[in-house]
């Protein structure tokens, strides 16, 4: 991710939105020619120094009428967050370092011209250090500093796969960048509710949950001081959830950002931006029987009942419980299905709490034979399957319940 | 039956469970708690503990259960106090404390002859006795002491009088590896480390403002005592948040110069506590502190920097010449604005700064600095500089350590002591010796470039103005003459003479 000092954005007045910086193909055409150019400059740049790949990445820019120093410092990080820099592997230019200072402090002051009791010339103490080392005085010289950061050399280049690449991640970490100054998160969402709580929670966010008239969800991200007063304290992790999010599809989003200057600015965000996800996707599937029992039921005569996946969230607090199916049928029923396979003991004994949490719901449960799973007691008898779960087993019961 | 009410610590929050709207209104002032309807509880600032703590205990009458605390009682800390309070009862019986000033001025000279402190059981000074004794009464809040005046000694000498988990917040990485280092001397004890890439916590632990407003969330319950070391650096927005998140009862600011420029200085109070003790910088001066002669050598710039510089300057005026025929109000500021879109006034904007590198690294500059050692050769010598460049270009040439950011912890030990013990003449350093970092004592500091703070330039000279076993020390001022570096060494002086 971007620093702050990296960020750019364009608060517009007007509106009253935050825009991130963001290079598109029409307004921005040059970019793509300017990316092939970085990712030249680093790739043929192993055993340059950090400070010539920077100035050789300004450089390229020199001429371009359109281009904000915070967007090349951007560029910069982008780069180097794909390289490799010669670390000082054993301390090599510090030791060196203390050796040429100690051997030359029996000398100070090194002077220009040699008055009186000053007779050491800074040109002969360097000949005799360098000779003392068995180096050149110019290989001392460019060894000396070589642990600082701008005067470390690039070792590799991991690169990005195309220019275009390169510009999406770009993007990307502008959107992420002006998220840092983000006091709240709202996410409406129409599907893979989920898979948007669990990285929510893996960006340690906490949420607030509610339902729309039409049966989709509206999220509400921050984190636990944001009830006592507006705090940008969790706007790095709404940076971190970003990726995640954008891996999610059928949402539109608005954050409340606060700029340097204490203003307030909305960032509003969809699913249709075009920005891609680098997050790693969820599989869509807990498990193999999840999905065999969805591609059955499409084939299967269901007698009305459809079957929608993951589409309700049970919550209680800050917990979430969300069943695997949920079976609707013409009149508006709607009954929980939540399928217990081949898992850990650990993931079943948490099921079971889980499932005693939320015992105010009615859940339906299949449940895989000879599996050490506790029903808890308000549960009714589950269904018991042998390694595939058949609709019609579901339906029978689906039946009994009307009756 | 209803669970007990319960405190949780969550995140750099509380969280209160158990109790009803009505008891909290009765109890706690407006706008401590706040029910929380994610999670069903009242939730306010880890910063109230304390206040919450008592106040659930006086109103309360059945039991509660106090989750909280995760830190310790340190009890070979609370021992090397009881060993401390022995030698202080020998010296400071009450009629002590009343001493004439002579009296007062030998306790200091026997210090003097101690320097420098090394050894477990430290005498400490009157005055630093009083803070002491000013900040036990509450255990909360700041003590203002001027640099120089063993603002770490009555630190440490709360530390193990409180004798729990506590977390030292520093300013810079420095700092945090010098506090380190001092709380081995005085207790032996290997302190945890938390920031430069370090994460190891134990319960007495060192930090910086920025890794500890990283770790809060994790750590805001697991020490008693919070020690903000240069404490004016707290209310910065995000520093201020840390010190929120944090649960210790017991909080301690130090600071030479509670002043800060955006007048915040109340948020110390209510995020530390009142200043509890405070001593001016003339009362320390002529007591604790020796006096210093200052020096300003002027140096111009060379044919060929003064013709490069002028060119520069010719470059950005006519540019901003240029622009102003077309809009009278065009400014810097306006030119800083559009340099992303206009690659003219980027390059105005680079011949600026091209200019300010001439300055700063002007050669005469080498050969002042060359004449100065010839004058001090012998004596102890420390450099400051503006830049890193700047301080590189002397470690060059002269073949002297250069203190910088990038220097790991091992260097600085050998450069710092090296000093002291005379294997190397001279340091040079850039801002990373700002703050109070404990030097070696040296007879000789020579100021070159160097931004204009006043806060920076007091917080520098104190460095020079300690104690320091070669006498009266020399602070020479090296600028650039004709260019804005007599400005700022201008407004240096002015902060220092009021």
């Amino acid at each position: 991710m971007l620093t702050r000092q990296e960020a750019l954005v364009d608060y517009d007045e007007a509106s009253g939105r935050a825009i991130p910086d963001r290079l598109t193909r029409e307004k921005h055409r040059s970019y793509l020619g300017y990316a092939q150019r970085f990712l030249d400059i680093y790739s043929a740049g192993i055993g340059r120094t950090r400070r010539e790949l920077h100035r050789s990445v300004e450089s390229a820019l020199a001429a371009n009428d359109d281009c904000p120093l915070r967007r090349i410092a951007a560029f910069k990080k982008l780069l180097d967050e794909k390289s490799k820099y010669a670390a000082d592997a054993g301390r090599k230019a510090a030791k060196l370092r203390q050796q040429v200072f100690l051997s030359a402090a029996t000398s100070h002051p090194l002077v220009s011209r040699v008055e009186g009791v000053f007779c050491n010339l800074e040109q002969d103490v360097k000949q005799r250090i360098a000779a003392e080392l068995n180096l050149t005085w110019e290989q001392i010289d460019a060894r000396l500093f070589s642990d600082v950061i701008e005067f470390q050399r690039l070792e590799g280049f991991e690169g990005y796969a195309s220019p275009e690449a390169l510009l999406a991640r770009y993007n990307v970490a502008q959107t992420q960048a002006a998220l840092y100054g983000a006091e709240q998160l709202m996410v409406w969402s129409q599907q893979d509710y989920k898979a948007i709580l669990r990285y929510a929670k893996l960006a340690r966010l906490m949420h607030s949950i509610r339902r729309e008239g039409d049966g989709s969800y509206c999220f509400r991200f921050d984190g636990p001081a944001s009830v006592l007063r507006r705090s940008t304290r969790y706007g790095v992790a709404m940076a971190r959830f970003l990726p995640g999010l954008l891996s999610c599809g059928q949402w539109r989003a608005t954050a409340k950002i606060v700029n340097r200057w204490g203003k307030r600015y909305r960032l509003e965000l969809s699913c249709d931006d075009g920005l891609k996800s680098t997050a790693a996707e969820i599989a869509e599937f807990d498990s193999d029987v999840e999905a065999e029992f969805a591609a059955a039921w499409k084939i299967a005569d269901c007698g009305g009942w459809k079957l929608e996946r993951e589409s309700e969230i049970l919550h209680a607090g800050q917990s979430v419980f969300t069943p695997d199916f949920t079976l609707v049928n013409d009149s508006g029923q709607r009954v929980l299905l939540e399928i217990i396979g081949y898992w850990t003991p650990e993931y079943l004994k948490y099921k079971t709490q889980q499932l005693e949490k939320f015992q105010q719901y009615d859940i339906l449960l299949a449940v895989l034979e000879q599996t050490h799973f506790e029903v808890p007691s308000h549960c009714g008898k589950p269904i018991v399957f042998k390694r595939q779960l058949k609709p019609a087993d579901v339906l029978t019961r689906l039946e009994n319940r009307a009756e | 039956m209803p669970s007990p009410p319960e405190l949780n610590f969550d995140q750099g929050t509380l969280l209160l469970s158990g109790v009803s709207q009505r008891f909290i209104e009765r109890v706690f002032d407006d706008g401590v708690w706040v029910f929380d309807g994610r999670v069903g509880k009242f939730r306010c600032d880890a910063l109230h503990y304390a206040a919450v703590q008592a106040a659930l205990n006086t109103h309360l009458t059945s039991r509660w259960v106090d989750s909280v605390p995760a830190w310790k009682r340190l009890d070979h800390l609370a021992a090397l106090a009881v060993a401390a309070e022995q030698v202080r009862d020998i010296n400071t019986s009450p009629n002590n404390l009343e001493m004439k000033p002579s009296e007062s001025s030998e306790v200091c000279a026997r210090n003097q002859s101690e320097r420098p402190v090394k050894r477990a059981e430290v005498q400490l000074r009157i005055d630093q006795l009083r803070a002491v004794d000013a900040w036990l009464a509450t255990r909360r809040g700041c003590l203002v002491m001027p640099t120089g005046t063993g603002k770490t000694e009555v630190a440490l000498k709360l530390i193990t009088s409180v004798a729990s988990s506590t977390l030292i917040v520093a300013p810079v990485r420095d700092l945090m590896y010098q506090w380190h280092r001092r709380i081995l001397l005085r207790t032996g004890i290997d302190a945890g480390i938390l920031g430069d890439g370090v994460y190891r916590v134990s319960p007495l632990t060192v930090t910086t403002y920025d890794s500890a407003f990283l770790h809060m969330a994790r750590l805001g319950n697991q020490f008693a005592l919070i020690v903000f070391d240069e404490c004016h650096h707290l209310p910065g927005p995000s520093r201020q948040d840390a010190a929120r998140m944090c649960a210790a009862p017991y909080r301690l600011g130090l600071t030479a110069t509670p002043y800060r420029s955006d007048g915040r200085q109340g948020l110390l109070e209510e995020l530390i506590g009142p200043i509890c003790y405070q001593q001016k910088l003339d009362e320390a001066r002529g007591d604790t502190l020796a006096n210093y002669d200052l020096h300003r050598i002027p140096v111009y710039l060379s044919d060929a920097e003064r013709q490069r510089y002028d060119e520069l300057s010719r470059t950005i005026q006519q540019y901003m010449f240029q622009r102003r025929q077309d809009d009278a109000s065009f400014t810097w500021q306006k030119l800083c604005q559009e340099s992303g879109r206009d690659p003219a006034s980027r390059r105005a904007l680079k011949a600026f700064h091209a200019k300010s590198a001439i300055e700063d690294r002007a050669e005469e500059k080498l050969r002042v600095l060359e004449d100065l050692f010839r004058l001090h050769v012998g004596e102890p010598c420390l450099i400051f500089t503006g830049t890193n460049a700047m301080a590189r270009d002397i470690s060059r040439r002269f073949l002297i350590p250069c203190l910088l950011s990038h220097c790991g912890k091992r260097e600085r030990l050998d450069i710092l002591s090296g000093l002291e013990e005379g294997r190397y003449p001279a340091v040079v350093a850039n801002r990373v010796l700002d703050e109070g970092v404990d030097l070696p004592d040296v007879k000789v500091a020579i100021v070159i470039g160097g931004s204009s703070s006043p806060r920076q330039a007091t917080q520098r000279l104190g460095r020079i103005l300690r104690r320091s076993r070669f006498g009266r020390g020399v602070l020479y001022e090296v600028v650039t003459r004709q260019t804005k570096d007599v400005a700022r060494s201008r407004q240096r002086r002015a902060s220092m003479d009021s």
